[in-house]
């Protein structure tokens, strides 16, 4: 079937509805609680391919340097077929700790937490705790207010750590980001981070068109003419 | 058809709402798919005991005392409180690092410290989780018209009394169904005087007209 100029409009017009979409998540996400009202959060829009395929790329080589982030590839394999992605970041958690002595970080004092020695930036650390998991806790409601949004307009999300373990890694965020989560969507007919079968990482739509469609096709096409 | 009066309805409606909001925390994203937030809905008895708990450790901390006030006023109109908790250790395997721990093995490892708050060391996704469920039944609240706040000292007072167990880390929503939104202003647990005189204490270059000035009873000096 050949691309229509009506068929390329509709192109067009479904990568601004998630442009625009993009900005009424973060209205949503930036309007949700934080703990004792004090702002720590920022989000940041990446809605050029460009933009999403380096985070990708990073995401992928993260996923050689712990064996338990092996799943980094699957998930980069979905945020590939991402329309926009929204990261979430905590500022707060790392230099400024709530003080309020809730011992969610497993030091009955604040002043302790301070005074604890971060984990090293080894390649096999994503966040570099301990944080203030209190206000760490502040990315929950930003990201429940991204996806109760995207639920109200009917957009396709999926929610991945790795992505924000990678952009923190490329340093795209305020430097005093200290942890970070990410929100894709995805205005598609059929959404990209639902029915992930086994093997996504390597066997994908995408790896499908290369290897059945780009190679054989041509091949076929060769012999048989 | 019986008629029903408008006390009843809004306290059905509310009821009714609570059952809708914990429906929608049950069911919201979780990382993992791990779906082991416990979820209660407690009456006004049990508020009213966290209110005076709360109302008791003035001296440690004001704002657990403001709550504290705030429930008992709080329990004068239609109102519910829903209380999410989990455990602290992780089922995750992320090896993230957030909680200090390189492995989540070794948090896991780590020694309990106990407090009347929380239970550390946690795993930072599965309290990412707990106020993710959190997020969703505020929302659902909001959406229904209800006034709604989240508080993290009337949910760690629950903990302390044990009024919700088998966890070590929990978080409160508050709805009310009150003729006025109650989390709109709190002024009328402060005096104006004791107002004006935190203030001040607090933030005593205010009114101050010039840097290096020193204040001295109203006076500047130099």
């Amino acid at each position: 079937m050949s691309i229509e100029k009506s068929m390329k409009q509709f192109e067009q017009d479904r990568l601004e509805a998630a442009r625009i979409a993009s900005r009424l998540l973060l209205a949503s996400g930036t309007t949700t609680p934080r703990v004792g009202g004090v702002g720590e959060c920022t989000i940041h829009i990446i809605d050029d391919p460009c933009g999403i395929e380096d985070l990708c790329q990073n995401m992928e080589s993260m996923s050689c340097e712990n064996k338990a982030w092996d799943f980094f590839k699957r998930d980069a394999a979905m945020l590939r077929d991402a329309d926009a992605v929204l990261v979430v970041t905590s500022l707060r958690c790392v230099t400024d700790p709530a003080d309020i002595n809730c011992n969610m970080c497993g030091k009955m004092t604040c002043e302790s937490l301070r005074e604890t020695e971060k984990l090293p930036g080894d390649a096999d650390v994503a966040f570099k705790g301990p944080l203030c998991v209190f206000r760490a806790n502040n990315i929950s409601y930003a990201v429940d207010g991204i996806i109760s949004q995207a639920r109200n307009l009917g957009i396709d999300y999926g929610v991945f750590w790795s992505v924000g373990a990678a952009a923190m890694r490329m340093k795209i965020l305020p430097h005093v980001t200290g942890f970070a989560l990410a929100v894709a969507i995805s205005i598609t007919e059929k959404s990209p981070f639902r029915d992930i079968p086994l093997k996504y990482g390597e066997i994908n739509e995408r790896s499908m068109n290369d290897r059945i469609i780009k190679r054989l096709w041509p091949q076929f096409r060769s012999i048989y003419s | 058809m019986a008629i029903r009066e408008m006390n009843d309805l809004v306290q059905s409606g509310l009821d009714r709402s609570i059952e809708l909001m914990t429906l929608a925390a049950h069911n919201s994203f979780r990382f993992k798919n791990r779906n082991t937030v416990k979820i209660i809905s407690v009456g006004n008895e049990e508020i009213a005991s966290i209110g005076e708990f709360c109302y008791s450790l003035g001296d440690m901390s004001p704002l657990a005392a403001r709550d504290g006030r705030f429930a008992m006023e709080l329990i004068k109109e239609p109102c519910g409180f829903i209380l999410l908790g989990d455990k602290r250790k992780s089922d995750f395997n992320y090896n993230c690092g957030a909680c200090g721990y390189k492995t989540c093995a070794e948090l896991n490892k780590a020694e309990v410290v106990e407090s009347l708050t929380a239970w550390g060391p946690s795993c930072q996704f599965k309290n990412i989780n707990i106020h993710i469920a959190a997020n969703a039944a505020a929302s659902t609240a909001w959406k229904m018209g209800l006034y709604c706040r989240v508080f993290s000292t009337l949910g760690m007072a629950a903990f302390a009394l044990k009024i919700i167990e088998e966890v070590d880390l929990v978080v409160g929503v508050v709805v009310s169904a009150a003729k006025n939104d109650p989390f709109f202003d709190r002024h009328k647990y402060w005096t104006k005087e004791h107002w004006d005189e935190t203030f001040q204490k607090e933030f005593p270059t205010f009114t101050r007209g010039f840097i290096g000035a020193v204040e001295d009873e109203g006076t500047f000096k130099i």
